[in-house]
């Protein structure tokens, strides 16, 4: 049963990130990268990661795929790909990569992570926001400044453009 | 529970995709699709792991909620880049894009 | 045992999905509420509205209205993308019916009790302005271009002072849990007393994340004719106004969860009743606002609600904090 779970979970992350980036249109693109995003916050839910999911979902899908569908509409069709020569070796390289990673990750971790299955402390609310709070305070608060800056900038980035225009 | 080795193969495929998105693309937006999936490969290594080490450890959400705020941060300014080159250039292709002065 | 489809017929959890709180009465429930809302805003105009759908003030009227508009013709405007022409609409009323799958309507009355019930909720919200977008940039027409833009204007305008405003609440109470919330205000009494602006603010931010009068900017009839939903023909029209009234429930249910102590009540008459009549009361009041604030102008509210709701509900969650650490002896 559980298995069944993870495994359409995989399938549609997996699947739909394929079509990102493949789909002709880049608005179906970006609603494939949602449902990728949906799939991967499905994934958090199914490791106990409740929190982290609802996160996933408001800020993934509801901020940057929003935000992207956004920039396509305004920029408008970009069709026509150019096909590139490298394709055929990138693919290549990606798969082997990945091979590489997997293999690896396979033969080192299988053991060494038994996994209980309740999780307990380790997935609790509570602890998350004391770890969050407590632990790590100070980096949060630099995340904070660090994301004030980001949208300073990018908003500095979008409205002298309209001044000069 | 799944063992560790599937989502560490749903992570690898997920950077696969990526690496191909990015060596392969041209046009600024699927690039950054692709950084955008390897960032989810990232955390969902770290979420399972941290998941499935024995005892759980909470560290990787706090991890993860950093790195999706960095993301959605990195989305931010770099859509807000393409915009604007989409303003002065009429394409976005990146292999024809030099130079980000006006 | 023996028959599963009579197992599967009185399986609790089937019947809370398909029956009570699930699809079924979401239906009837939205439709109901579609009358309500037509017959109360006739009656402070003091027009009749409905009257001939039924002998009781024409309360089938919605019922009347979804037969014709089924038999119309389906009519794809020329140039659209006919997947998320279609799917857009589908996808938000299936997002309106999961957010009511996390409301707790009575003692286990409840689909999925998750331990993070309040953020999933508002995250599972943050959805529906993409789709909003996507259906408006499908139909290939200018106006619903303009109010699927709108939407998400609005959306940034409203999404952080309505997560803020449910925060006082999260601090007061120490859960995030909807179940949890409920069984708080058990012992302390309403949350809407300690918590008054937060709920002025809710109210605000959600009557703006559902569309409705004064915030209905991406489908302003008398403005840009109905928005985003302006090309969708009969059926589909009738899908597309289905989530709105499915919203406007749940997010009346979580208000009643929050604020108002959900099912709680004086015991003879059972919590599934106290439960409705009060996410009714908070139903009625916000059909009320359609029929008495003009519609503000979007440069209004993404001024207000940058300055006036961010910094209020910054207030808020002050005083969340002094009630939570009490307040320091001057």
């Amino acid at each position: 049963m559980t298995d069944l779970v993870f495994l359409s979970l995989a399938t549609v992350t997996i699947a739909s990130s394929i079509l990102a980036l493949e789909a002709r249109d880049l608005v179906y693109g970006a609603a494939a990268l949602g449902i990728a995003f949906l799939g991967m916050a499905g994934l958090f839910f199914y490791l106990d990661a409740a929190y982290i999911g609802a996160f996933q979902i408001a800020v993934y899908i509801g901020a940057v795929v929003v935000l992207i569908l956004f920039t396509v509409m305004l920029v408008g069709p970009q069709l026509g790909e150019p096909p590139l020569e490298l394709k055929r070796l990138s693919l290549l390289a990606a798969i082997l990569v990945s091979l590489l990673l997997g293999t690896a990750g396979a033969v080192s971790s299988a053991s060494a992570f038994p996994g209980p299955d309740n999780c307990g402390s380790g997935c609790d609310l509570i602890g998350l926001s004391n770890a969050l709070i407590n632990q790590y305070g100070v980096q949060l608060e630099f995340l904070s400044l660090v994301l004030a800056a980001a949208v300073i900038g990018a908003l500095t980035l979008a409205k002298t453009d309209r001044k000069t225009e | 529970m799944e063992p560790i080795t599937s989502f560490f193969a749903v992570s690898v495929i997920l950077l696969g995709i990526g690496i191909y998105g990015l060596t392969t693309k041209r046009n600024a937006i699927r690039i950054l699709f692709s950084i955008e999936l390897i960032y989810n490969a990232a955390n969902l290594n770290i979420i399972a792991f941290a998941r499935l080490s024995s005892p759980p450890l909470v560290t990787g959400q706090v991890l993860v909620l950093f790195t999706i705020a960095l993301a959605a941060m990195e989305a931010a300014v770099g859509l807000a880049i393409v915009m604007l080159v989409s303003r002065l250039n009429v394409d976005i292709d990146l292999r024809k894009l030099t130079r980000l002065r006006g | 045992m023996g028959n599963p489809i009579i197992d599967l017929l009185t399986n609790t959890y089937f019947l809370e999905i398909v029956v009570f709180p699930g699809l079924t009465s979401i239906a009837i429930l939205g439709a109901l509420l579609g009358w309500l809302e037509r017959k109360l805003t006739a009656r402070v105009q003091l027009r009749i509205g409905p009257q001939y759908a039924s002998p009781a003030g024409g309360i089938l009227q919605m019922f009347a209205d979804i037969i014709k508009l089924l038999f119309k013709e389906v009519t794809i405007p020329e140039g659209a993308d006919t997947f998320f022409f279609i799917m857009a609409p589908v996808t938000a009323l299936i997002i309106g019916a999961a957010l009511l799958g996390l409301i707790p309507f009575a003692p286990g009355i409840q689909i999925a009790n998750i331990q993070v019930g309040l953020p999933v909720f508002l995250a599972i919200v943050t959805l529906s302005p993409t789709l909003v977008l996507l259906a408006g940039w499908s139909a290939n027409s200018k106006f619903p271009f303009i109010g699927g833009l709108r939407a998400l204007f609005q959306q940034t305008a409203y999404e952080i002072p309505l997560w803020l405003s449910t925060l006082g609440v999260v601090m007061v109470a120490g859960t995030l849990s909807l179940t949890g919330i409920v069984q708080y205000q058990q012992n302390s009494g309403w949350l809407i007393v300690p918590q008054l602006l937060g709920a002025l603010l809710f109210i605000i931010t959600s009557t703006a994340e559902m569309e409705r009068l004064p915030f209905d900017l991406p489908e302003a009839e008398s403005e840009i004719m109905m928005g985003w939903q302006a090309e969708y023909p009969g059926p589909l029209f009738m899908l597309v106004q289905g989530p709105a009234f499915v919203k406007l429930y749940a997010f009346s249910a979580l208000f009643t969860t929050l604020y108002l102590g959900g099912y709680l009540g004086p015991s003879p008459i059972p919590p599934i009743l106290w439960f409705f009549a009060k996410t009714l009361l908070v139903i009625v009041l916000i059909m009320l606002f359609r029929s008495t604030f003009p519609r503000v102008r979007l440069d209004q509210l993404l001024r207000q609600g940058w300055t006036t709701l961010l910094t209020l509900s910054i207030i808020n969650i002050i005083i969340a904090y002094f009630l939570v650490v009490g307040f320091p002896a001057i």
